[in-house]
């Protein structure tokens, strides 16, 4: 048995000293924890950890097989994320207590705070005295025993799993209803108790998902997107697309669902012009090598940065939306042109990691895939906040695209409509997240930078929330950024254009003189390297490619993704679809399209003048439109333009 | 990289004057089977047109640059196909399929309008194969006179000479013949007329204003080894299908050899493996199956008919051994790529065997010959020597296309030679010097997506392959045509790489540049720079200063890390309101526009009003179960017992004080521009009115008025800072009307200020309704049942996206969204509400 005195070493030794003694094999003992956050995450032996005292926030999160003993209370999500192992808790647990768990114990001998075990996946959660308010919210496996009494509504959106309830259910949530127990389960049930030595003798109600909203009642009739060339302009205010749009709602009493990008016009790179005439760029075939291009993001707190061969990374794209073999493709063509692919929502496969030479490491709301193992083999981790296609709402995975392998990495039921939480059930304001990016470097010994996604909204507020949680790097994505399946009105109408995303977040940072204490990646509608030179001279650090990367590697841009059917195989999880996607062969068109990004950027750089990426300036850029230059702050000088904008050119090379 | 990816493709070439084009249209890209189509052939359209029934249509497509469409529905080299984007998923769209369906059902019965001849001068075209017909049709489409001489009995050159009938039947050929015939009553054919037999080069350049030389390769090439010359055994491939395209149907050996790997071979093995006495067919080939020339279908074909296929086997010499032909053969292994880019077979020693046979037919390769060009000079060996930029031989006023200028080649590529040589010669007739290069032009005609919901599914269909038959002596054709079912589901399965997305960030034009950068070769200087320079072209303003301000223009401001703490944890949205603590609302919503509708539009309005709970807003009486808000122009129309009374102000009227008939009675003004609104809103302060309906239209109670004009919301902004100027806010409900299209919309005006807001438009339209000429027009198509779920469909829907809205903005209840939550994404659309831009002024 080792001892480790909080009183006079820091929480981050102390997990040190736990992880090594982990690997040793030897037992802890904590004295003096005095209630401090994060004690003994991201361990992963199978050693006994006795907390002589009370735990603060997230006690044995992101861990993995140990066992926990914790004299008196704990704070915030006890357990945050187990896989498997035990904790007791002698005293009482604050909120979300086995928040996430992937298989563990945990036994809180006291009572619990609200929304115990919220998103769980499977494993116990058992609390000896009372539960708060809806325990058991938005479950998706295991089980919950509460001895006491539940609290109100009970099981609140749960998609799956079990709540046993000895007390008195106050009222159930939505879409909970109580159901008959059958003896075996009684029988598992006690065998727990008394594994545990809790004395109980009693009779148990049960809270499952009464399944009323699981799948949408009515599926919308799928069609082909109709192209409407007069959306927006001067076009008829009852367009085709708003006719058709009544015409599905009238049917389907619904909003529409839709994947891809918006179907709108917005101001955008189009709308801003280099002030250099480029119109002989290009002479320089060997360009690449006179411009220095290496980038490196993620480093300036200290973590291994990610090092990126050009100022551009890939944009976070799920499996599950994508195919695995689109993810496999992207991340082959992320290791060839040396840059950096991302797990997106939804967990890190095998596959992909082993294409991917730089993987940043996705979490949302749901932790939906989340978990220590996988933590540790990632380069980088990143917080979901929101993205630019949907922000202020959770993901959509229609269930035909929820199928069991992806279920099962997910940790979910398969065949459901998921519809991922909106909201990190530990992150309710500035303060939690914080704790929140404390622990997940604290697991994985402050190795990895840690990023935000955000979609961009009130940019101007967030960004500054952003830099002084102490993020290394935040993801911004536009209004222009695509989606593997979401309401369209949303698509379409919530968030800002990437163009004001980035200058609201730049002068933020400016104000509060705290430019250099983050890095931004700019996404959203980048298309290719005349966008990303913009995006760079606008001020962001890179930028990130997402649809334009699954375009160059065979998409249509069909804008059928929400139907889970990709006539290419990429938007699908069906074997018959996937199966007509060759991920060596679209990996290779993947580079070639991002090493003309590159020979494009370094054109731009070496036809202004510079031979650093970093020398671009907004200076470099006019605005095209007033809409533009009110945006940018950029002077409005429409006569860049090109003049016969309708006419295809024809430049003689 | 396949040339469809190649430079033309990123900056395309301009195309000759006087060729209908379209690839300046921002939202058209020629698709890449289009591209790799000789002839550019719009095959996206005509597939689009098919699914739509549309064959007329599909036919005009399909026709209008290719003179020989029904042998093309059959024979084609369709280099389309493997062009199809869908080659990579899960095969290619059966365009040549496709085609044939088409000209099987009108190829025949077509009757063309003929185009006389208008020039003065005459051209003459010596051979009537693929591309001396096709320059025909150019050359008298552009109104010159044209005297093709042909050397056999028949028009057609390899057409009917090299393609034996059970793959193209002769009727196929007149039918095109025959169409080509009727249409230019100035071509003139004169059959039996060899160059250097029946009529003279020099006969010809002093007839005729220019010749266009399209000799064909008529004969085959030995294949130089001992043995074979005088053998009468041995035989070369054009040769044998002459023979039998002549009618003829020899007996055969039993046993017979092909030598060759080109259609030429497959036509051959095939045609010998149907002529009496004939049991096997060995076609021996010196690469290996990846190589072999043959297109897949015929090859398919061959091994489905039991043709035996031995290849890395080169022959080496023809013996007659006891009174026995035998076919002297070596394996072969390949080497290095030779000039030709192929990899180049190479005997391996001490490999020979001999091949027992009766028959060698080979099919090697062809060779034009001509006597009289020979003696002009005009001859290079085996063909006429033609410059391919401007199709002119040594003679300026000779010009020569197809295989006898260029060597074997398809169908469809003479047929482009022809069009090519056409416009050369039509240069020269018309004196233009230094003509523009020549290329393709790309037509679309705009056709519809097919709706097909299938169309991701639908697995590529083959037609009936019919083999050798019963008789196949008798040729009979080798495949079925599609019937229409399948047809319409072939047709469902195209990309239609051609249409535009319905993304404005990927538009078409986008996708096909990102394709060509992922199929640049990064070495590709050339390539590059062409993409950087198309790239860095900017866009037409997609909001310009005629632009209204719209609804559209305005978005939410979702709720991120800075409203992480409003009520993080429950997904629900208040949506119920009490109404001017009078009604009890279950959702934002009024309904309006009705009054003049016929009477069962009315009620099963009425009846949709009851079950979603929608109070009507109009001058007719909806019935006692329907919540009614009267709206009137008149005080003494006041009715009692409704759930309100809404006066409606005349454009200059002074407001009127109203009194509610019953306590519960709403009452309110209605007020349509802006010149009375001010002492409206006093007028309503001081008589405590409940509500004020704004009119967005100008013309509340007419007929649809939110189709009459754009909506003007600027009253409802000029309401709210009258309101906020006198300090009285939130006195009475405002109820807006005009141009509320969706819950995005309903929400955005809650956020403008609204309380309430009144669909009109949109819900006759979620009732089967049409918009027709200002009006909307109710479709029949719907019974009563279907208009009432219509309603309340879309009550539910709108409701659901108007609350999402609140939600994303962080709101749990849809009446707190406010201006702070909503950002303007152009000046006009600011201006009009007084929402700030994103980005550098917020």
């Amino acid at each position: 048995m080792v001892t480790i005195d909080l009183g006079k070493t820091s929480v981050r030794e102390g997990n040190e000293k736990i992880r090594q003694c982990g690997k040793n094999g030897e037992d802890v003992e904590v004295i003096n924890p005095d209630a401090r956050h994060h004690i003994g995450v991201g361990l992963v032996h199978p050693i006994t950890v006795k907390v002589k005292g009370s735990a603060g926030y997230f006690c044995a999160g992101l861990s993995d097989a140990a066992r926990f003993e914790v004299e008196s209370n704990v704070g915030w999500g006890v357990g945050d994320n187990m896989y498997s192992g035990s904790v007791v808790v002698g005293g009482n647990a604050s909120a979300i207590p086995g928040v996430a768990i992937r298989g563990a114990e945990i036994v809180i001998r006291g009572n619990m705070g609200s929304r115990a075990g919220q998103v769980m996946k499977a494993g116990t959660l058992c609390c000896e005295g009372n539960a708060n308010f809806m325990a058991g919210y938005m479950m998706y496996g295991g089980r919950i025993i509460i001895i006491g009494d539940s609290g109100v509504k009970v099981g609140e959106d749960m998609s799956a799993g079990e709540i046993f309830v000895a007390g008195k259910v106050e009222n159930l949530g939505s879409d909970a209803e109580l159901t008959d127990i059958d003896s075996a389960e009684i029988d598992d049930v006690m065998e727990f108790l008394e594994r545990y030595k809790i004395p109980f003798k009693g009779s148990f109600q049960k809270v499952v998902n009464a399944g009323k909203k699981l799948r949408y009642a009515t599926s919308e009739q799928q069609m082909r997107s109709i192209p409407f060339f007069s959306f927006s302009g001067a076009s008829d205010y009852w367009n085709p697309k708003i006719q058709e749009d009544l015409y599905v709602k009238s049917q389907i009493g619904r909003y529409r669902i839709r994947g891809y990008g918006g179907a709108r016009p917005l101001p955008h790179f189009s709308d801003i012009a280099f002030r250099k005439d480029l119109s002989l760029a290009g002479g320089d075939a060997d360009v690449v090598s006179k411009v220095k291009m290496r980038t490196e993001i993620g480093g300036i707190n200290g973590a291994q940065p990610l090092k990126l061969s050009m100022p551009v990374m890939i944009a976070p794209m799920s499996y599950g939306a994508l195919s695995a073999s689109t993810k496999r493709a992207i991340g082959l063509a992320s290791t060839l042109s040396d840059i950096a692919e991302n797990t997106g929502e939804g967990g890190m496969s095998d596959a992909q990691r082993g294409a991917a030479k730089q993987l940043i490491f996705q979490m949302l709301g749901g932790r939906l895939g989340w978990n220590i193992h996988d933590m540790n083999r990632a380069d980088g981790l990143e917080i979901y906040i929101s993205q630019g296609a949907k922000p202020g709402l959770g993901g959509q995975l229609m269930a035909k695209k929820v199928t069991p392998e992806l279920a099962k990495i997910r940790g979910i039921p398969a065949g459901i409509d998921l519809r991922s939480p909106s909201r990190h059930p530990d992150i309710l304001g500035a303060d939690d997240l914080v704790i929140k990016i404390e622990e997940l470097r604290e697991a994985t010994g402050y190795r990895l930078p840690v990023s935000i996604k955000l979609g961009a909204g009130r940019v101007r507020d967030d960004i500054k929330i952003a830099v002084k949680d102490g993020f290394d790097f935040v993801e911004l994505d536009g209004m222009q950024g695509s989606t593997g399946a979401g309401s369209a009105e949303v698509i379409d109408y919530v968030g800002i254009p990437t163009l004001p995303a980035i200058i609201e977040a730049l002068n933020a940072l400016e104000e509060i003189g705290r430019r250099d204490d983050i890095q931004v990646v700019l996404m959203g509608g980048i298309r290719d390297g005349v966008d990303a030179v913009k995006a760079l001279c606008l001020g962001a650090d890179a930028i990130a490619l997402g649809t334009s990367t699954i375009i160059a590697g065979g998409c249509i841009a069909c804008m059928q993704c929400h139907v889970g059917q990709c006539v290419t195989g990429i938007a699908t999880q069906d074997p018959e679809h996937e199966k007509r996607y060759e991920p060596e062969v679209e990996a290779q068109n993947i580079h070639r399209f991002l090493e003309s990004v590159r020979w494009q950027i370094a054109t731009i750089a070496n036809e202004l003048g510079y031979d650093d990426v970093t020398q671009f300036s907004r200076d470099d850029l006019v605005a095209l439109t007033p809409e533009a230059a009110a945006m940018t702050g950029l002077p409005y000088e429409p006569q860049y333009g090109d003049a016969d904008l309708d006419i295809k050119v024809r430049v003689a090379v | 990289m396949s040339a469809v990816y190649d430079i033309n493709r990123i900056l395309i070439p301009d195309v000759p004057p006087d060729y209908e084009d379209h690839t300046a249209d921002v939202n058209y890209v020629p698709a890449p089977c289009q591209v790799a189509c000789p002839i550019g052939t719009d095959a996206p359209s005509y597939i689009g047109y098919i699914w739509e029934g549309k064959f007329e249509e599909a036919f005009e497509a399909i026709t209008a640059t290719n003179p020989f469409s029904s042998i093309c529905g059959r024979v084609c080299d369709a280099p389309c196909e493997p062009a199809c984007r869908r080659t990579d998923s899960d095969g290619p769209l059966q365009i040549r399929n496709l085609k044939r369906f088409v000209m099987d059902k009108l190829g025949s019965t077509y009757e063309p309008t003929p185009v006389k001849a208008i020039q003065s001068k005459t051209v003459a075209i010596v051979g009537s194969g693929p591309a001396g017909l096709t320059a025909a049709h150019e050359l008298c489409d552009a109104g010159f006179e044209v005297h093709v001489y042909e050397m056999t009995d028949r028009l057609g050159g390899m057409m009917i000479w090299g393609i034996p009938a059970f793959r193209l039947p002769p009727g196929i050929i007149e039918e095109d013949i025959d169409r080509l015939l009727k249409r230019f009553p100035d071509l003139h054919i004169h059959l039996n007329t060899g160059l250097g037999k029946e009529i003279s080069l020099d006969e010809l350049k002093a007839k005729h204003d220019a010749v266009l030389l399209t000799i064909g390769s008529w004969w085959g090439k030995p294949m130089g080894i001992p043995g074979e010359e005088g053998n009468e055994n041995v035989i070369d491939g054009v040769s044998f299908l002459r023979h039998v395209n002549a009618g003829e149907r020899p007996t055969l050996p039993e046993t017979v050899v092909v030598v060759g790997g080109g259609d030429v071979a497959m036509d051959a093995c095939r045609a010998a493996l149907r002529l009496p006495g004939c049991k096997n067919v060995k076609v021996i080939y010196r690469r290996g199956p990846d190589e072999i020339p043959a297109r897949k279908i015929e090859l398919g074909g061959a091994i489905e008919e039991g043709v035996e296929f031995i290849y890395f086997t080169q022959q080496v010499a023809v013996e007659e051994k006891n009174g026995k032909l035998s076919l002297k053969c070596a394996k072969t292994t390949l080497g290095e790529k030779g000039e030709d880019e192929r990899l180049q077979p190479k005997i391996e020693e001490g490999s020979e065997h001999d091949i027992e046979c009766g028959m060698v037919i080979a099919a090697v390769g062809q060779k034009g010959v001509c006597d009289d060009l020979a003696k002009h000079n005009l001859m290079n060996v085996d063909r006429v020597q033609t410059e391919w930029d401007t199709m002119r031989t040594k003679d300026a006023k000779v010009f020569a296309a197809g295989d006898g200028a260029f060597g074997g080649s398809t169908i469809v590529m003479a047929m482009h030679h022809g069009q090519r040589a056409a416009y050369y010669v039509k240069s020269f007739l018309n004196d233009i010097e230094n003509p523009i290069p020549y290329r393709t032009p790309f037509r679309t005609r705009r056709v519809p997506v097919a709706q097909d919901i299938k169309w991701e599914k639908f697995s590529p269909h083959h037609p009936e392959f019919f083999g050798v038959g019963d008789d196949p002596v008798s040729f009979p054709e080798i495949e079925a045509t599609y019937d229409w079912d399948t047809a319409r589901n072939e047709a469902a399965r195209c990309y239609r790489c051609d249409a535009e997305t319905g993304s404005p960030d990927y538009s078409v034009a986008h996708r096909e540049d990102i394709f060509s950068m992922a199929r640049t070769n990064p070495a590709d200087h050339m390539k590059l720079k062409s993409m950087l320079q198309k790239r860095l072209r900017t866009r037409t303003n997609p909001f310009p200063e005629s632009r209204a301000p719209s609804l559209d223009d305005i978005v939410f401001l979702p709720a991120n890390l800075s409203r992480l703490v409003i009520d993080p944890y429950r997904e629900a949205c208040k949506v119920t309101m009490n109404f001017a603590k009078k009604l009890e609302l279950q959702h934002p919503f009024l309904v309006t526009g009705f009054d003049n509708e016929a009477q069962e539009i009315f009620e099963a309005m009425s009846q949709g009003c009851v079950i979603s709970k929608t109070p009507y807003l109009g001058c007719k009486n909806p019935g006692k179960e329907t919540s009614w808000l009267q709206l009137s122009s008149s005080l003494s129309e006041q009715t009692k017992n409704t759930a309100g009374y809404v006066y409606h102000l005349d454009k200059g009227e002074e407001p009127v004080a109203l009194t509610p008939a019953t306590d519960n009675q709403l009452v309110g003004l209605a007020v349509s521009t802006t010149s009375n609104l001010e002492k409206a809103i006093t007028c309503s302060l001081e008589n405590k009115h409940d509500i004020l309906v704004l009119d967005g239209t100008g013309n509340l109670g007419d007929n649809w008025s939110e189709l009459t004009t754009t909506p003007d919301f600027s009253i409802l902004r000029d309401t709210i800072r009258i309101l906020r100027k006198m300090k009285k806010e939130e006195m009475f409900e405002l109820v807006y009307f005009g141009g509320v299209r969706s819950g995005t919309d309903a929400a955005k005006l809650i956020g403008l200020g609204a309380n309430v807001v009144v669909m009109g438009v949109c819900v006759g339209l979620s009732m089967g309704g049409e918009i027709n000429n200002e009006n909307i027009v109710f479709s029949s198509n719907y019974s009563d049942t279907d208009r009432v779920q219509g309603l309340v469909n879309i009550v539910k829907a709108n409701l659901g996206e108007a609350s999402m809205m609140a939600r994303c903005t962080g709101k749990t209840n849809l009446y707190n969204v406010e201006p702070e939550d909503l950002s303007a994404i152009t000046e006009d659309t600011s201006k009009a509400t007084g929402i700030p831009l994103p980005g550098k002024c917020a």
